[in-house]
């Protein structure tokens, strides 16, 4: 690193300096009361698992820059010129110890947004070259995708032929179809890497008798993790475009916590416009469905105890918070809420990208401490998640936990519920598959 | 002039400058982008806002301040302390039209903010995570509050204290707008920005069905 290193991540951070971005590095009183609100902190009470002492990291290179104070007597108050270590820490330090799961700001009386202090820093970390190479890696691929779809076009298009003769078989319709990139639809679902994220949803569109069409792209966006809007707004752009040129009036996202947010919060932002589209969740979808009558369920298909975790994107980023509720009452008999839930859920600690990266897997599996005794209290059998990270974060929970625990979608479960006419034994082995082929991949 | 009247001054010029200072930051802070938010809203921006300088301080309504009820307390009947010190301070001309009983509860209240200032700097030095997170900076705008405070609390049982009273004023004031002590006009961005996030995105707050769709 040089200078120039230094001189780029104070740029991003001149760059992203707005007022949210100062209002949270100058309002922090320093009380504390965050410490027990971060997972890092309950599953390691240390004082730099304060969410306050993360945001001191940022606070002192900004106050080195900009108080008056700080540049004459800068011990006084913690001010700190950025240096080379002091910029690889601080990465390693929002990488690794942050989820971005929102819950200090939540309890900090003056409303602290730590997140956005820890996304700066990523962002200042990504155009330096220190974040995470797996991320970038990720990030890049998706961009590459985008850039040249055809290449993979035409394999994908044969796989969803061979999907399609499950779709049918699962439903016993044989006129059931998964197309893609149908010109005309009103609904573009976009899934996730895996048919488990394309056979349920398409067997709940069929039986809803929705006018849908299947995205080729993928709704995950790293760039989001790597705060660098550049790239995330590059990989949003791929699922833009397509909607925009199908000309649909309804993006439907997979069950996927940061997806969400991104393309249904941050996106227009990116793109300086509101798109013609709607950007929703399956999860508000499926609630749309049971709500209009479209689809019906019978409960007493998933008559084990069943929990709820709240991904962090969804609930306290996104708002989706009632809606998995009201699909779990009526595709469930016995569901049970973990405590605390909703806006005060924990993290399960794989957010902010933590489970893509395997070099801090310890760490990860120790934050995840509050989650998997949450779960534990419940005496649930079943957990679902609307969200793949949190899916494989709590399946390595209940591994390293000992939790005698299913880890699910929703959408598995309305499938479920749906009785369909042929047994799901098949599409459970999709699934099944799907997940260890996704876990093979991350490993 | 007087000592008195020489302190007054003192305390006028730096309220003078601390208004100031204080105006000048707010608005550099407002020169700054504002992010303009395309996402549609789910629920509402005006009632997160106002849940968030209302009901949304409630002890009752956070986690950290359910388990932490002592400190939330601790922490408000400090920042009471302050304010009532700076309008006692600020009508200190007039303080011999009061009822007795008036100048006593001012007193009261300032004093056990003074108090609480003490133990706030005390949890400072005991507290490990407090310890750990508090800057020089942190101690001094404790120590400057608590003492103005103090001497606001005595000079209204005895007058004679009043130039004391104006001095640390002054001192304060002038130390306000450069130190940690001006969190107090980031407070009213930082809560107003929490409010429209919860309130836009219905967080807290759940939307009506077919909105919560963004249908509607």
């Amino acid at each position: 690193m040089t200078t120039t290193t230094i001189e780029t991540a104070l740029q991003v951070l001149e760059k992203q300096l707005n007022q949210p971005l100062e209002a949270a590095l100058e309002v922090c009183a320093r009380c504390g009361l965050c410490a027990e609100a971060c997972h890092y902190y309950q599953a390691e009470p240390s004082p730099e698992n304060v969410p306050a002492t993360k945001g001191e990291q940022l606070r002192g290179v900004y106050r080195s820059e900009h108080d008056f104070l700080s540049r004459i007597f800068p011990a006084w108050t913690g001010a700190e010129k950025l240096t080379e270590e002091k910029l690889a820490a601080m990465a390693e330090m929002a990488f690794s110890q942050c989820t971005l799961c929102r819950r200090c700001t939540f309890n900090c009386p003056m409303g602290v947004d730590t997140p956005l202090m820890m996304r700066t820093i990523r962002a200042m970390a990504s155009a330096t070259g220190n974040a995470p190479e797996i991320l970038v890696m990720l990030a890049d691929a998706a961009i590459e995708k985008g850039n040249d779809p055809s290449f993979f076009r035409d394999m994908f298009v044969e796989q969803m032929a061979d999907l399609e003769k499950e779709l049918q078989a699962e439903t016993g319709d044989p006129e059931a179809r998964i197309t893609v990139d149908r010109p005309g639809a009103k609904v573009l679902y976009v899934p996730l890497a895996g048919t488990h994220t394309i056979l349920p949803p398409a067997i709940i569109f069929e039986a809803a008798h929705e006018d849908w069409t299947l995205s080729i792209f993928e709704a995950a966006n790293y760039g989001v993790f790597l705060a660098d809007t550049a790239k995330a707004k590059q990989i949003a752009a791929r699922i833009v475009n397509e909607a925009k040129a199908l000309g649909v009036e309804e993006v439907v996202l997979a069950e996927c916590g940061h997806a969400y947010a991104a393309l249904r919060w941050e996106a227009p932002n990116w793109f300086g416009e509101t798109f013609p589209f709607k950007v929703v969740s399956l999860i508000e979808k499926m609630d749309q469905y049971i709500t209009e009558g479209r689809i019906k369920l019978d409960p007493t298909a998933n008559a084990e105890r069943v929990t709820y975790h709240d991904s962090c994107n969804m609930a306290r980023t996104g708002g989706v918070i009632e809606e998995p509720r009201r699909v779990l009452k009526a595709a469930t008999l016995n569901f049970i809420e973990m405590t605390p839930n909703k806006a005060e859920a924990w993290c399960c600690g794989g957010g902010g990208g933590l489970v893509a990266l395997p070099e801090y897997n310890e760490r990860r599996l120790k934050a995840g401490g509050p989650k998997a005794e949450q779960i534990r209290r419940t005496g649930a059998q079943v957990v679902v998640a609307a969200c793949e990270n949190c899916r494989l974060q709590i399946g390595d929970l209940s591994r390293h936990y000992g939790l005698p625990v299913e880890i699910t979608a929703l959408a598995d479960l309305v499938v479920k519920a749906m009785r369909l006419p042929t047994t799901s034994d098949h599409m459970q082995a999709i699934f099944e598959s799907d997940k260890a082929k996704v876990k093979v991949a991350r490993n | 002039m007087t000592p008195m009247f020489a302190t007054q001054l003192f305390a006028l010029a730096a309220l003078l400058f601390a208004l100031a200072a204080f105006i000048a930051r707010r608005q550099a802070t407002v020169r700054r982008a504002l992010p303009v938010d395309r996402s549609p809203a789910k629920g509402d921006a005006q009632r997160g806002v106002l849940y968030a300088f209302t009901l949304g301080m409630a002890p009752w309504a956070k986690e950290s301040t359910r388990l932490h009820p002592v400190a939330y307390l601790r922490g408000i009947a400090f920042h009471v302390g302050i304010f009532a010190a700076l309008g006692a301070c600020a009508l200190s001309l007039w303080w011999e039209t009061f009822p007795p009983f008036m100048r006593g509860a001012f007193a009261i209240v300032i004093g056990f903010g003074a108090l609480m200032g003490l133990a706030g700097e005390a949890m400072r030095w005991t507290e490990a995570n407090l310890r750990a997170l508090s800057t020089a900076d942190d101690h001094a705008s404790v120590w400057a509050l608590t003492v103005f405070m103090a001497a606001t609390s005595a000079a209204l049982i005895i007058p004679a204290g009043l130039p004391i009273m104006y001095i640390t004023a002054g001192a304060m004031l002038i130390y306000a707008p450069l130190s940690k002590i001006r969190h107090c006009i980031y407070f009213f961005f930082s809560r107003r920005f929490f409010g429209v996030f919860i309130g836009r995105r219905a967080v807290l707050h759940t939307a009506p069905q077919g909105l919560s769709r963004g249908l509607k």
